[in-house]
C-alpha cells in the first residue's frame, strides 16, 4: 500500500458516476492492467459519514471471497480522505454483447454464460451472500471469454430469519415479483429471477420485461405468466404493496421463446417461478438436463467478443459506458438505498 | 456475515502466533511490563464497550470494535495512534460494517464527550475528549489499512448458542459463558484463537463456576484440541486473577502518563 499512486500507472480514463471515477490502469509491480474504482467522497454531509458505505460493503464481502467467476479485488488503497478499490480488468460486459448486433449468440454461447454466472452465484449463495443487483452490465467478461459476476455495492449477507431488508434493490427490469409487492423477508429467489431475466434477455436480444414503473413491471410480469392467487402464491396478498391486478392467463413460454429447445425452457420456467419457493436455487439449476444436454457449452476462447475488443492486445476502450453505468448503477434502486 | 470460516480473512490471516505478537509489542513492551499493557488494554475495551452501549449498538458491534481495535496494535505501537482517538474510531467503522444504520459523526464525538466526562473522569480529570470528527474520518483510513481491509470478524456468541443447544438448552450456562466471552475480549484470546475455540473455553470456566460435573463427558466428545482451550482458559483466568487485585480507578492516570504517546500531541 505504498506510493499506490505510483504503483499504478493510469492508461485511460473509463468512466465517471455518481460515486466513483474508474480508471484503466497498469499496475507497475505486476504489469497487470486493472480498473481502479476511485469512489468520490461526495458532498459535505456524506463526507462527514467517512469511508462510502457502498465501498465498504465491497471492500469487505470481496476480501472474503475468493471464485473465478467474481470479480477479484486486487487492492485498496487511499490518499488523503479518498478510498480506491483496484479490480480484475474487464474488457466488456454482457449488456454490450447482447445489443451488438453484429454478434451471434449460439445456444452453446448462452449456455456457456449461463454456467459461468450460475456458478459464480452458487458460490456467493453458499456463502450467504445475496447479490441484490444482477443484470447484464453487472455480468463482465474478460477477452478469454471468462464472466465474472461485478458490483457488490447491494451485496448483503442474508439468512437472518428476523432481519428485514429493504425491497428497494435490483433494477427494476430484474426483479422479482415478491420485491416488487414489498417483501421485507426474501432469499436467494430474488437472485434466480434475475438470471432468468438475463437468460431470457440471451435469446430475445432485447429486455424481456422491460416495465416503465413497478406497477408495469408487475402487469408485465403477470402478463406473461399469469396472475398469481392465493392458491399458487400463499401469503401473497399479506406483502406490504400487494395490489389486486387484472387476472391474466399465462401464456405459453415455446411461444415467446419460439427458437429455444424444451430443456432450456424447462430452466427458464423454473428460474421465473411466481412464488419464490418454487424457483430452483443455483444447485438445481446447474443439474438441470439442459447443462448435460447437448451442445456443450462453448469454451472462453470461441466465446464472442465485441469487434473494438480482439483477442490480441490492442488498446481500444469500450466499456467506458458500461461502467459509467455500473457506478451510476442501476440507479433507481441505489440511490433509494441512501 | 455466516460464510465459511476457515475460508475466511479471519482465519487466514488474523490468527497470530504468540511469539509473533510477543515480538511485534516490543517497543512497547519496554516502557510498559505486560501487566501495564494489558491493564491499558483492558481500560480502552470498557471505553468502548460503554461507548457501545451509549450509543446502542449491538453486543456483536462492540466485539466487532474492539476486535479492530486489537488487531490495530498487534501490528502498531500505542504511539502510532492515540487509542483515545482509535477507540471510536473502531466503533464507527464497526458499525458501517455490520450494517448498524448510520451513526452520526457528530453524534459519535458528542457521545465519547459525554462518555469520557461522567464515566472516565477518574481517568481524564477536567480533561474534554480532544478529538473531533476529521481526526475520526482520518483515522477511520488509518486503520481500514491496517487491518487490511479485512473487515468481516467472526466471534464467539454464534458457536457458543449452538453449543448451549447441543448441552440441552441451561439458560444459567448460556448467562455465564456469554458474559465470559465479553469479558474474554479484554485479553488476546481473539488474537491467537479461532472464535468457536473461545466459546468452549468460556463454557468450559462457565462449568467450573457452575459444578456442573455432569458436563465432562460432553467435552470429553468433543474433537478439538484441549491444549488449546486450556490456553483460553488460562489467559481468562489470568483476566480474572488481575482484576481482583487490581483498582482500576486509582492506577490508570499513572499508567496512561507512562503510555507512548504520537508526537506531537494531537492539536487542537
Amino acid at each position: 500500500m505504498n506510493e499506490p499512486t505510483l504503483r499504478y500507472e493510469k492508461i485511460d480514463f473509463l468512466g465517471e458516476g455518481q460515486f466513483a471515477t474508474v480508471y484503466k490502469a497498469r499496475d507497475v509491480k505486476t504489469d497487470k492492467i486493472v480498473a481502479v474504482k476511485k469512489i468520490k467522497i461526495g458532498s459535505r454531509l456524506e463526507a462527514q459519514d467517512g469511508i462510502n458505505r457502498t465501498a465498504l460493503r465491497e471492500i469487505k464481502l470481496l476480501q472474503e471471497l475468493e471464485h473465478i467467476n467474481l470479480i477479484g479485488l486486487l487492492d485498496v488503497f487511499g490518499q488523503k480522505s479518498n478510498v480506491s478499490l483496484v479490480f480484475d480488468f474487464m474488457d466488456t460486459d454482457l449488456e454490450i454483447i447482447v445489443k451488438d448486433s453484429n454478434i451471434v449468440l449460439t445456444p452453446a454461447n448462452v449456455k456457456a454464460y449461463m454456467i459461468m454466472t450460475l456458478k459464480g452465484l452458487e458460490y456467493l449463495h453458499q456463502n450467504w451472500i445475496l447479490h441484490r443487483d444482477l443484470k447484464p452490465n453487472n455480468l463482465l467478461i474478460n477477452r478469454e471469454g471468462i464472466l465474472k459476476i461485478g458490483d457488490f455495492g447491494l451485496a448483503k449477507a442474508f439468512g437472518s430469519p428476523t432481519r428485514i431488508n429493504t425491497h428497494q434493490v435490483v433494477t427494476r427490469w430484474y426483479r422479482s415479483p415478491e420485491l416488487l409487492f414489498g417483501a421485507r423477508q426474501y432469499g436467494t429467489g430474488v437472485d434466480m429471477w434475475a438470471v432468468g431475466c438475463i437468460l431470457a434477455e440471451l435469446l430475445l436480444r432485447v429486455p424481456f420485461l422491460p416495465g416503465e414503473s413497478d406497477l408495469d413491471q408487475l402487469s408485465r410480469i403477470f402478463q406473461v405468466f399469469g396472475t398469481p392467487t392465493e392458491e399458487n402464491w400463499p401469503g401473497m396478498k399479506g406483502l406490504t404493496d400487494y395490489v389486486q391486478f387484472k387476472l391474466f392467463p399465462p401464456q405459453q413460454l415455446r411461444h415467446i421463446f419460439s427458437a429455444a429447445s424444451d430443456d432450456l425452457l424447462q430452466l427458464l420456467e423454473s428460474l421465473l417461478a411466481l412464488y419464490p419457493p418454487n424457483r430452483c436455487d443455483c444447485t438445481q439449476a446447474l443439474q438441470m438436463p439442459y447443462f448435460s444436454n447437448k451442445p456443450a457449452p462453448s469454451v472462453g476462447s470461441k466465446l464472442p467478443m465485441p469487434s473494438n475488443i480482439s483477442k490480441i492486445e490492442t488498446e481500444k476502450p469500450s466499456l467506458k459506458r458500461k461502467l459509467l453505468d455500473n457506478i451510476d448503477g442501476g440507479s433507481l434502486a441505489k440511490r433509494l438505498q441512501f | 456475515m455466516a460464510g465459511n470460516f476457515w475460508q475466511s480473512s479471519h482465519h487466514q490471516q488474523w490468527i497470530l502466533d504468540k511469539q509473533d505478537l510477543i515480538r511485534d509489542r516490543q517497543h512497547d513492551l519496554n516502557i510498559l511490563t505486560e501487566e501495564e499493557y494489558q491493564k491499558i488494554f483492558n481500560f480502552f475495551a470498557s471505553i468502548i464497550q460503554i461507548l457501545g452501549e451509549q450509543l446502542k449498538l449491538r453486543q456483536q458491534v462492540i466485539a466487532t470494535a474492539t476486535v479492530y481495535f486489537k488487531r490495530f496494535y498487534a501490528r502498531n505501537s500505542l504511539k502510532c495512534i492515540d487509542p483515545l482517538l482509535l477507540a471510536p474510531t473502531c466503533v464507527f467503522l464497526a458499525s458501517k460494517v455490520e450494517e448498524f444504520g448510520v451513526i452520526s459523526n457528530s453524534r459519535l464525538i458528542t457521545t465519547c464527550q459525554t462518555v469520557i466526562k461522567n464515566k472516565f473522569s477518574y481517568a481524564y480529570g477536567q480533561q474534554e475528549f480532544p478529538y473531533r470528527t476529521n481526526h475520526i474520518l482520518e483515522c477511520e483510513f488509518y486503520l481500514l489499512e491496517n487491518l487490511d481491509c479485512c473487515l468481516i470478524v467472526y466471534q464467539p456468541y454464534r458457536p457458543l448458542l449452538l453449543f448451549v443447544q447441543d448441552i440441552g438448552q441451561d439458560e444459567q450456562l448460556l448467562t455465564y459463558a456469554w458474559r465470559i466471552v465479553n469479558d474474554s475480549l479484554r485479553t488476546d484470546v481473539s488474537l491467537l484463537y479461532p472464535p468457536y475455540q473461545i466459546a468452549i473455553g468460556a463454557l468450559h470456566i462457565a462449568c467450573v463456576m457452575l459444578g456442573k460435573e455432569n458436563l465432562k463427558p460432553w467435552f470429553a466428545e468433543l474433537n478439538v484440541d484441549m491444549d488449546k482451550i486450556q490456553e483460553i482458559v488460562r489467559s481468562i483466568i489470568n483476566l480474572y486473577e488481575m482484576w481482583k487485585s487490581y483498582d482500576e480507578k486509582k492506577e490508570i492516570q499513572v499508567l496512561l502518563g507512562k503510555m507512548p504517546k504520537p508526537k506531537p500531541a494531537p492539536q487542537r
